[in-house]
């Protein structure tokens, strides 16, 4: 029963239908809209540059430290697009959500188009993450009644002398928002990545707060100076979070460079002729997908796809290479001295720590975890059972599927005593999905 | 004001005092008389407590480093906004509670002078604006709020800059005598394009504050971006100083598999450094140097350890083996995006000027610049280190044996580099004890050129093929690929002629 909700996601297939359903809210938007009356024509041009300064948010995307996609200027100006009232000191919009939502739907499209013209893919879920988030904004802000049968657009007068509680309303509107978008997103890793959604969605609110909290407030900023400023306001009040757009995107330029370099780390044992080609790159991939559908969360599978990769290093040390490479062949005190060279390199580094604790632990048996009460890292466990199913499985194109079956007899043989059983589901599991996927395609 | 504002411990000498005194004197003087004539707007207290609370605030997001030349200042923000916003009185109150109750240790005088320093910039900033700048409650619309609020504004932010600078260069220039006009050049130029961001930051605050009519809340809408930029800047600092021990992981991975060039990297990357200024390099070019002489060695983590540890005899195989590494080593590492410009400069080092090297004989100027540095270094730090068949050159004995091979193995100009360096630097020769020469007893160091050239010398049949195309290892699927360097067997080898080591 618990697996089967588990699963709910994935075989929904969610991160396929958050777009469908973005389409939809798209489509009823433009209906809607032309619809609508007339507008002035002062309202036609304040909504051409919001939909100008979405499309370049969302040519300007970043990609997050961990790897998701974000446009920070495009969901700033959608928010602040959502919550225009007053442009000018004596001119008020008279637009509904379903505008607000129709121009969101140009800009974007207009944004997404750069990246598919140089064929480069652009991630169909966090845009309808974006989109959407937009869209709930609009519709709090504008239609629903919150205070004296008037939704906060109306109440804006009655509070013009206390511009701060407006500015703490918008902020409110803007946090509801994020964490829709948040929630939009969890599902769609949940579901595409088989992870539990709960732990996605933590990741996702816990990553997205600080980049959050500058959207938030740059909405409002955006929304509240339209006042005195008009709409010059939407770019000169982008400034603040332009910058933080500059610090992030240099954050997570390290941080991918810091990822390569630790790839090349994993190499050394490679081409030191120690260990088989791409060994530890295949277990790196394992065991991010077994700590995944255990539901580690980000960090943790951070380190643990690093010690992962990083598993053979302390071979590095050994004068003469083990056949074949396969730690899993070793004797056992070999293996454990393997290890503690390894986390000995690693630790030298003063900066991974995590991993070379999760690299001492790797060669002990489960059964210590039971009969001595020892604390394992749960990624240990898991480098454990990911490296030898890739020592078993070797390098075999032919006979895979024999091997394949083989390896994961000898690896039940050690069931409970080697390794952990809930570990070892975790892989069958996500073997199992491989195989589907290889199957289908 | 992170860089700009903190002076340090002035010397004892009685100038000093008397500075701080005349600094203190004037911000009274400019406060008093805006005081008495009533300049600028009527102060307000409740918005003069927010402004200091604010100010105080920004003390504590100062004490930590953001790192990578980047600084914030939000005090410098506050001040300015405050100049526009409470006018002259308000402002230098607020400077100077903001800095004289600022936490951490500070002797009493360097409290004292960025205080009277921070409100004189205050009141002169209020001043500036009072006199050019336009009432709040008067401007309506975009043009009339950036050309009468915006602009008077920037030129206050300007002025604020410059009082700044000029009280440290003075102050500098009395407690350790560095020259004023050249301190005030390298203030400007550092921390001007930060004063500019300030203004616009303060300009956004100020519209918001008064004509949107938003009022002490602006502060957590303008300054939540700015935090969390800062703070992804803070972790951007710790990021690249994990990245930095890491890399240097890969070159201690090396190290632990050949003992005998322990620190070899690290000291061949400072002298590598020093000789890019004779040579006047450009910064990218010194970045990617300094790189590619840290790892110009990483290959050697393909060739057999074997090799590495005491060989008792050297094979035709065994040198060719070995020569493979500065190939390995790119294979290695050119997946790392930063090290792009490093790449040529590791696979080239073992070139010659004269075209008899390897990987891939290339001769003269078509040796990367890098490289042919590397070479020199490489060979000089070699020369300068204990060996078991040799005592380490004294540093000048080292630079004539490489004077001897200019023109030959060696760019001219290069070694004319490392004699300029050497007329700079101290360079203290690497020695061993008696212990870890005999680990070294029958080790061949591929970088002394003098051991080099004996094995070279007796292994002819080995030029050709080494000359060709480089190596390339096993993992390397779209490239043709040799015999994996780790399988290479001496024992099935025909020997032509066995060369003991030196």
């Amino acid at each position: 029963m618990r697996s089967a909700l588990r699963d709910l996601p994935s075989r929904l297939r969610l991160h396929r239908l958050l777009p469908v359903l973005s389409i939809a809210v798209a489509a009823g938007a433009v209906a809607a809209a032309v619809a609508s009356p007339q507008m002035p024509l002062q309202d036609w041009g304040i909504l051409l540059v919001f939909a100008v300064v979405i499309a370049v948010g969302e040519v300007n995307r970043i990609v997050l430290p961990g790897g998701r996609e974000t446009a920070p200027m495009s969901l700033a100006a959608g928010y602040a697009l959502a919550m225009t009232w007053e442009v000018g000191e004596t001119h008020r919009v008279e637009f509904t959500a379903g505008v607000v939502v129709a121009v969101t739907t140009v800009g974007m499209l207009a944004g997404a188009v750069p990246a598919l013209l140089r064929r480069s893919p652009v991630r169909a879920d966090d845009l309808a993450a974006r989109f959407l988030s937009v869209a709930v904004a609009a519709i709090l802000f504008r239609h629903v009644v919150v205070w004296d049968g008037q939704p906060l657009l109306t109440l804006q007068e009655s509070w013009s002398s206390t511009r701060w509680v407006t500015a703490i309303s918008m902020v409110l509107v803007s946090g509801i928002a994020l964490f829709v978008q948040a929630f939009c997103v969890a599902l769609a890793t949940a579901s595409r990545d088989h992870r539990p959604f709960w732990r996605s969605l933590v990741d996702e609110v816990r990553q997205g707060a600080g980049l959050g909290a500058a959207l938030a407030a740059s909405g409002t900023l955006i929304a509240l100076a339209e006042r005195p400023m008009g709409v010059v306001a939407l770019p000169v009040f982008l400034i603040p979070l332009v910058l933080t757009q500059f610090a992030i995107r240099r954050y997570a330029g390290i941080r991918e460079t810091y990822g390569q370099t630790i790839r090349a780390l994993s190499r050394l044992t490679e081409i030191g002729g120690y260990t088989r080609r791409d060994h530890p790159a295949r277990v790196a991939a394992l065991s991010v997908a077994m700590g995944r559908d255990l539901g580690m969360s980000d960090r943790d599978t951070l380190d643990l796809e690093y010690a992962a990769l990083l598993h053979d290093i302390g071979q590095v040390a050994l004068r003469e290479p083990i056949p074949g490479g396969a730690t899993m062949m070793a004797a056992p005190a070999d293996q454990d001295r393997i290890a503690r060279d390894g986390a000995g390199i690693v630790r030298q580094t003063g900066v991974l720590d995590n991993v070379a604790v999760i690299l001492e632990s790797q060669s002990k048996p489960y059964r210590q975890v039971r009969e001595l009460g020892e604390d394992l890292p749960l990624a240990s466990r898991i480098i454990k059972v990911a490296n030898a199913y890739d020592d078993l499985v070797g390098e075999a194109r032919a006979r895979r599927a024999r091997k394949h079956a083989s390896a994961i007899e000898r690896i039940h043989l050690g069931l409970g005593y080697e390794y952990d059983p809930r570990v070892v589901e975790a892989l069958i599991r996500v073997l199992d999905r491989r195989a589907a996927v290889v199957g289908a395609g | 004001m992170s860089k700009a504002g903190a002076a340090r411990e002035p010397s004892s000498s009685r100038a000093v005092p008397l500075y701080i005194a005349a600094t203190t004197l004037v911000a009274v003087a400019v406060v008093t008389v805006s005081w008495v004539l009533h300049i600028g707007p009527p102060v307000e207290w409740a918005a003069v407590v927010t402004m200091l609370i604010l100010g105080l605030l920004s003390s504590v997001f100062r004490e930590r480093d953001v790192g990578s030349n980047i600084t914030f200042s939000f005090l410098s923000i506050i001040i300015i906004s405050s100049a526009v916003l409470i006018g002259p009185v308000g402002s230098a109150l607020v400077g100077a509670l903001s800095m004289g109750l600022e936490r951490g240790k500070r002797s009493a005088e360097a409290r004292i002078f960025n205080a009277s320093m921070v409100a004189l910039q205050g009141a002169v900033g209020g001043l500036v604006y009072a006199a050019l700048g336009a009432d709040l409650d008067s401007v309506t619309g975009a043009g009339d709020l950036l050309l009468r609020v915006g602009l008077p504004l920037m030129v206050a932010d300007v002025v604020q800059m410059l009082i700044n600078a000029l009280l440290l260069a003075g102050i500098v220039r009395l407690s350790s005598g560095t020259p004023p006009r050249r301190f005030l050049v390298q203030m400007i130029t550092n921390s001007g394009v930060a004063y500019i961001g300030y203004g616009i930051i303060g300009f956004l605050f100020v519209i918001l504050w008064g004509p949107a009519d938003v009022g002490w809340f602006s502060a957590v809408l303008i300054l939540a971006p700015l935090y969390v930029a800062r703070w992804a800047l803070v972790q951007y600092g710790e990021e690249q100083r994990a990245h930095e021990r890491t890399l240097s992981a890969l070159v201690t991975a090396v190290e632990t598999k050949d003992p005998s060039a322990a620190g070899h990297s690290g000291r061949i990357a400072a002298l590598a450094e020093w000789m890019a200024e004779p040579l006047s390099m450009g910064t990218q070019d010194v970045q990617a140097l300094v790189y590619a002489a840290m790892l110009h060695d990483v290959g050697k983590v393909g060739v057999p350890t074997r090799l590495l540890r005491r060989p008792r005899t050297w094979t035709p195989a065994d040198v060719e083996a070995l020569t493979h590494h500065s190939a390995l080593g790119v294979v290695l590492v050119r997946e790392i995006e930063f090290l792009n410009g490093s790449l040529a400069g590791i696979r080239h080092h073992h070139e010659r000027w004269d075209g008899l090297g390897y990987p891939d004989g290339l001769a003269g100027d078509e040796i990367p610049l890098i490289s042919r540095v590397i070479a020199v270094a490489d060979a000089f730090d070699a020369l300068t280190t204990d060996r078991a068949e040799r005592p380490a050159f004294a540093p000048q004995q080292a630079l004539r044996q490489i004077e001897q091979r200019r023109g030959r193995q060696f760019d001219p100009h290069v070694v004319g580099a490392l004699a300029t360096v050497l007329e700079r630097h101290d360079w203290p020769i690497t020695s061993a004890d008696e212990d870890e020469l005999d680990r070294m007893r029958g080790y061949l160091d591929h970088d002394d050129p003098i051991a080099w050239e004996q094995v070279w010398a007796t292994t002819p049949p080995l030029r050709p093929a080494v000359s060709g195309p480089g190596p390339t290892p096993h993992p390397v699927a779209d490239e043709p690929s040799p015999p994996h360097p780790a399988a290479g067997n001496a024992d099935d080898v025909p020997v032509a002629e066995q060369v003991r080591a030196p």
